[in-house]
């Protein structure tokens, strides 16, 4: 890199590169993305190179030009899994890269990026269909599959509620499974359908943490033991709560146990 | 002839939640057809894979490497990132019922005592879904750990 960067220049970057790898960890990215993402960013802005350590709720990132370090600590709560988040970053790094885009540039394009989210009654039916397919690979007929629509949906329905409350997932993930195994339990008591059963195996799956456990994994694979241990115990304790409701509801109804 | 239609709606009812979660997961609506493209090819691969005999683990590692690999051509092309189509894509074949009666047997252990089946239950369904876990993050990884190993793909 040609140009000189001054030290106040390099705070800047700094704090650039921090905010990506801030957003990207908070929206859902796998660790290796985060890594990889950040220090591209401030290497196509001209830092010499860019260390990143990642814990579960946290990151620090220090930055390096002619031996100088600049170290910035930030705190990540979770956002939610939000992969347009992700795509922007991945495009704005690209242009950095490409274009050379100034730190104001992408100061300005970082935070124009307003998190997208699909419509809520949308995503309610998307999800009734999903867990009603389900159903469907599994054997149920039509008469089930409308059932754990309803199910699912309403489940659905509650979990955004929950969630727009800013309640814990953990109690958010319990309740869900609680009114979902409740309703999709009325085709065992009354018996709809070849294998009622299936409603309520079915419409608790969307409450299956898969991005998370995925993430986990592929995580451990490339060497973010950590982030992958965390994310991993994290879903496990998504699962005990779904379990704990589906049980309540169990226990409510008196019907089919699961086991 | 009832193979191809047994594929068909295999892959037709996969493709729907691929892209239901896809929505969860806040992808931008136009990669959705890619999702459900990805889901339905792996989940109609495992399904084929499954009759051959195929142990299920195998299978879906089968089906997530395969997308993975279409996921690396996508993702070169659409300049985004492989896990916005990739993830959602393998969330059909996700063993919810293996976990959740793995857990299940865990708080049942809890309060009814234990038991050899329980823990049987357990055990089995605890160690096949976290292979099946294993083998969708794995199949998804191994393009990068192949071909792209000290390069990023976009």
């Amino acid at each position: 890199m040609s140009c000189v960067i001054q030290e106040e220049q390099q705070r800047e970057i700094s704090r650039l590169v921090v905010k990506t790898g801030q957003m990207l960890l908070q929206h859902g990215a796998e660790s290796s993305m985060v890594n990889s993402l950040s220090c591209r960013l401030g290497r196509a802005m001209g830092l010499h190179s860019v260390e990143i350590s990642l814990s579960a709720s946290s990151m620090v990132v220090t930055t390096l030009v002619d031996g100088f370090c600049v170290t910035t600590a930030r705190r990540c709560p979770d956002r939610g899994i939000n992969m347009h988040v992700v795509s922007e970053i991945q495009q704005l790094v690209i242009a950095a890269e490409q274009q050379r885009l100034s730190a104001g540039q992408v100061k300005q394009r970082l935070e124009s990026i307003e998190p997208y989210k699909h419509n809520r009654w949308l995503v309610i039916v998307m999800i009734g269909l999903s867990c009603a397919s389900f159903c469907r690979l599994a054997g149920g007929d039509w008469l089930l599959f409308a059932w754990t629509f309803v199910a699912s949906a309403a489940g659905m329905f509650v979990r955004q509620e929950i969630a727009h409350r800013h309640f814990n997932p953990l109690l958010n993930f319990g309740l869900t499974a609680f009114v979902t195994s409740l309703i999709a339990a009325q085709a065992e008591l009354f018996q709809f359908g070849n294998n009622p059963t299936l409603a309520m195996a079915s419409s608790v799956l969307m409450l299956v943490p898969g991005f998370p456990l995925i993430n986990a994994i592929s995580d451990m694979v490339n060497g973010y033991v950590n982030m992958g241990i965390a994310r991993w115990i994290f879903a496990t304790l998504l699962g005990l709560a779904t379990s704990i409701g589906i049980i309540t509801a169990t226990t409510f109804t008196g019907v089919w146990t699961w086991l | 002839m009832a193979l191809v239609l047994a594929l068909l709606n295999d892959m037709f009812f996969a493709a729907i939640p691929a892209v239901g979660f896809a929505m969860v997961f806040n992808v931008p609506p136009k990669y959705l057809p890619y999702c459900a493209l990805g889901g339905a090819i792996a989940h109609g691969l495992r399904m084929l894979l499954l009759q051959q005999g195929i142990q299920i683990e195998w299978a879906t590692l089968a089906g997530s490497t395969t997308v993975g690999l279409i996921g690396i051509y996508w993702s070169k092309k659409l300049h985004v990132p492989a896990g916005i189509f990739t993830v959602a894509a393998m969330i059909p074949m996700v063993p919810g019922v293996y976990v959740y009666k793995a857990m299940i047997a865990i708080v049942e252990i809890n309060h009814v005592g234990f038991s050899i089946e329980l823990w049987k239950i357990f055990a089995e369904n605890f160690i096949t879904g976290t292979s099946i876990i294993a083998a969708l993050a794995v199949g998804l990884a191994l393009p990068n750990l192949i071909f792209y190993r000290r390069r990023p793909v976009v």
